[in-house]
Parts: C-alpha cells; sequence; structure tokens
C-alpha cells in the first residue's frame, strides 16, 4: 500500500518536473553538457521550486550525483531531528519525481531516491545509466 | 561552458505554475483513479474539506490558520463581511485573484463568487468525456472547511465554469447555520 | 516575574498542549480533570462576560476576555477567530502578554502544528519541534 502511495506520488512529480523544466528553459539555449544539465536543478530549478539552492553536489563522474539540501523545504515544519523519520519517504517521493521528469525533458533517464538521517536534512541521489 | 542570461526565471511565476501543474497531477491521478467524474468531483471536495479524516488532516481548516495568522482579521460581523474577506483577502492571499461578490439572495444568505480567471485552471482544457467533471472542486471543499473553523455551515458549489464553455466560473455560497463552541464536559 | 504554565485548547475542549515551566502547587486531581475544569473555566468567564455586558462587545471589539488577576496569579488569555484558546499562568508583575501568545500562534502554532502534514489539528500535539520551540520562546520572554 505504502508503496503504491509513494510510486504514484513520484509518477505525479515526474509529469510537474517535466512540464515545468519545459516551461522554465523554453527560450533559453541547450545545455553543453550533463554537468551543466544537474547544475541548472541545483540553482535555478531549487530555487524556482524550493526557495533556496542546494547546499552541496558532489559527483563520482561515473553518471552518479548527490544532492544535498540540509534544511529541506518539506521537512523544516515537520522535525528537526528523528521524529516522524518513517514518514519522510511519503513526503520527498514527489520531489523525486519532479527531479527524474526535469532531467527527462531533457532527454536525460534517470534514477532519483532520497535519503534522510536527521531531518530536515535530505539527500538526493541521481544515477544517469551509462549505456 | 559557463552560460550567462536566457534563463532568467522568475521564482514567482515558476511557483504559481508549480502550484498549477501540481493540482492538474492531483485531478490527472484522481481520474486515473476513480474514473467516474462524479466521484472525482466528490474526492476534491473532500480533500479540501476532509482529507485523512481520522487524522484532522484538513486543507481548508489549516488554509483558515494560516490565512488568520498571517491576516491578522478577526470575526466578522455578518455575512456580507465573511464573504468579502473571502474574495478580497482570502482568494488574493491564496491565488492571488480576487473574485467579484455577487448574486445576494433575498434572505441575504446566499452568495456567488465570480472568477475571470481561475490559476488552478491555467492550462487546461477539458476532454470531451469528462464534461461533468468540476475541475476546481478542491475551492468548495477548501472554502466549506475554512468556514467551519470559524463557526459557520455552509453549502458550496460551482454553478458554472469557463472549462465546460460557460461564460464565467461562479461558486455559490450558501449559509447554513452558526456553529457554537462547544459545551465543557458535564454541563448543559 | 515567573510564568508557570500554559494550556492550548481547540475549540471542542481537548487540550492540544499543556507545559509548565515552575508550578509549586498542584491542583490534585488527574491532568485530564484539570484540563477539563479549566476550559470550564474559560468557556464560562467568556459566557459570563458577553452575558452580563453592558455593551455589544462582538461588534465594539474582537476581544472579550483577555485577563484576571487574583492576588497571587495572573491568567492571561488569547482566543483566535478559529476558536482556538491559548491560556498562560504568570506572577502579578507581568504585563500584558498577548502579543507573546499572538506570536505563539502566529510563528510556532502555524508554522510546526499548522504546516505540518503529520500533526493533527484535533488532539494533543506530539511534534517535539513544536514543544522544543515553545520552551525556547518561553524561557526568552523578559516575563520568565
Amino acid at each position: 500500500m505504502t508503496n503504491n502511495i509513494i510510486s504514484k506520488l513520484e509518477q505525479m512529480g515526474c509529469r510537474v518536473g517535466q512540464s515545468l523544466a519545459e516551461r522554465f528553459t523554453r527560450d533559453s539555449p541547450r545545455f553543453g553538457s550533463e554537468l551543466d544539465i544537474i547544475k541548472f536543478i541545483c540553482k535555478e530549478f531549487w530555487v524556482g521550486t524550493f526557495k533556496k539552492q542546494v547546499d552541496n553536489l558532489r559527483t563520482n563522474h561515473l553518471g552518479v550525483y548527490v544532492i544535498l539540501d540540509s534544511r529541506f523545504k518539506l521537512l523544516t515544519h515537520m522535525s528537526a531531528g528523528e521524529q516522524y523519520l518513517e514518514s519522510a519517504p511519503k513526503y520527498l517521493a514527489f520531489t523525486c519525481g519532479l527531479v527524474r521528469g526535469a532531467l527527462a525533458s531533457f532527454g536525460i533517464n534517470s534514477v532519483v531516491t532520497a535519503e534522510v538521517s536527521t531531518m530536515p536534512s535530505c539527500k538526493f541521489q541521481i544515477s544517469i545509466p551509462k549505456t | 561552458m559557463a552560460r550567462q542570461g536566457g534563463r532568467a526565471t522568475d521564482p514567482r511565476k515558476v511557483s504559481q505554475e508549480l502550484f498549477t501543474l501540481t493540482y492538474g497531477a492531483l485531478v490527472a491521478q484522481l481520474i486515473k483513479d476513480y474514473e467516474q467524474d462524479d466521484e472525482v468531483n466528490k474526492q476534491l471536495d473532500k480533500i479540501g474539506f476532509l482529507f485523512f479524516a481520522c487524522r484532522g488532516y484538513n486543507i481548508g481548516v489549516r488554509l483558515i490558520e494560516d490565512f488568520l495568522a498571517r491576516s491578522g482579521i478577526g470575526r466578522c460581523n455578518d455575512f456580507r463581511e465573511t464573504a468579502d474577506v473571502i474574495a478580497k483577502n482570502g482568494f488574493r492571499m491564496f491565488l492571488g485573484i480576487t473574485p467579484q461578490v455577487t448574486n445576494w439572495s433575498a434572505a441575504g444568505d446566499e452568495f456567488s463568487l465570480i472568477m475571470d480567471a481561475n490559476p488552478l485552471a491555467d492550462f487546461v482544457e477539458l476532454p470531451d468525456d469528462h464534461n461533468q467533471l468540476n475541475y476546481s472542486n478542491i475551492l468548495c471543499g477548501v472554502i466549506r472547511g475554512a468556514l467551519e473553523s470559524v463557526q459557520m455551515a455552509v453549502d458550496v458549489r460551482f454553478v458554472q465554469d469557463i472549462l465546460k464553455g460557460d461564460n464565467q466560473t461562479e461558486i455559490r455560497v450558501k449559509f447554513i447555520k452558526r456553529l457554537e463552541d462547544a459545551l465543557p464536559a458535564g454541563e448543559e | 516575574m515567573t510564568i508557570y504554565n500554559m494550556y492550548i485548547f481547540d475549540r471542542n475542549g481537548t487540550c492540544l498542549f499543556y507545559q509548565e515551566w515552575q508550578r509549586n502547587k498542584n491542583s490534585g486531581m488527574p491532568q485530564e480533570e484539570e484540563f477539563k475544569l479549566m476550559y470550564g473555566l474559560i468557556f464560562s468567564i467568556k459566557s459570563f462576560i458577553s452575558r452580563m455586558s453592558p455593551v455589544d462587545f462582538y461588534s465594539n471589539s474582537k476581544d472579550g476576555f483577555t485577563s484576571f488577576n487574583t492576588n497571587y496569579y495572573k491568567l492571561h488569555f488569547f482566543e483566535t477567530p478559529s476558536g482556538l484558546k491559548f491560556v498562560l499562568n504568570t506572577s502579578l508583575n507581568v504585563d500584558s502578554l498577548r502579543d507573546s501568545l499572538q506570536y505563539i500562534y502566529n510563528s510556532i502554532y502555524v508554522e510546526y502544528v499548522v504546516k505540518n502534514p503529520l500533526c493533527s489539528l484535533n488532539s494533543a500535539i506530539k511534534s517535539e519541534i513544536f514543544k522544543e520551540k515553545i520552551d525556547t520562546y518561553i524561557r526568552g520572554l523578559p516575563a520568565f
């Protein structure tokens, strides 16, 4: 049941992310590289949706990117610690979908997951399979 | 390659689009889950009014607290004042529009909110097989939930919708009764 | 100056939150009973005040009852149009704390209860961040 809810929310986010990214970049030049696209997600996209930039971006240069938001907007009202941790995935699925959808609109297939150990800090991992 | 200019995005516009698109995704998901338009209408109204009833999660009830805290508006003296506050303060704060308050019933217990623009329904066109759908029906639940919190029971429904080919979007609000504070246990 | 304790009630009389900072005397009854009694006290004062009022205060002023003093303590009261009731007991030398109660509503209750989808609005508040914010705020008041 919970998995079903999470996957529905993820799909809703994906639809929204796709349209949003298209509207955002309608009048702008194409991106140069994959990293440029990821940077766009961390800056303009994040600021537009969450009113702040991400706090850190790391990559292994093999298609895995980890975005850290140490005060993730959807969690700041919820907890400053471990309370409600078990409910966090439901409130992150939509955002994972949002990122996956935005990347898809630039032609990138990805898997996006979220991880929280202490709220409101959250890590989003983007994996782009290399073909 | 550094890329300047061209990607200037107005954050306010983005959050409005995020909101509108998210609402659209919600309606689309409900259509997938419930199929029948009248069932979707019912669900939308419920989400606005009484979502997760067991937990007391209710969008209208939550929005009114945010509204009262931010606006500092106190109790209304009568239903006309309530109508004005909904249109000029409530809709303004949450949707950025000010519907017209009109078509008062003779008894003064019923009015209409007329919207020229509806941000929830930007970019939306109803497919032919969903002509019974009240796309923005969540607004009914929200108004009902919000007013119940300030001790007013009302009935709210869509009577016209631009999405259905009407000339304007009209929500009808009817006063039913005042609700009283709960008596302390054991008192009559 | 001292702040003794605080109650928050919803409009059904459910006690959503209680905390004490300094309380030397207990009411000598189970907590549930005490909450009912406090809600009953507030309810009765409000209804007496509106019944005995020589002016129609609902149209003249939005607030009926704001505080009372006894010889030993002062009870501060603040109610929102949605019927949430905030009650704070302090020592007598404390000025009006209505602004503080308004702040607790605007900036703590709305932010950490209303905007937390996991918090119910009609039963005791379990959010730890809410409790922490209240405690920090009260301890930081000049009246504490």
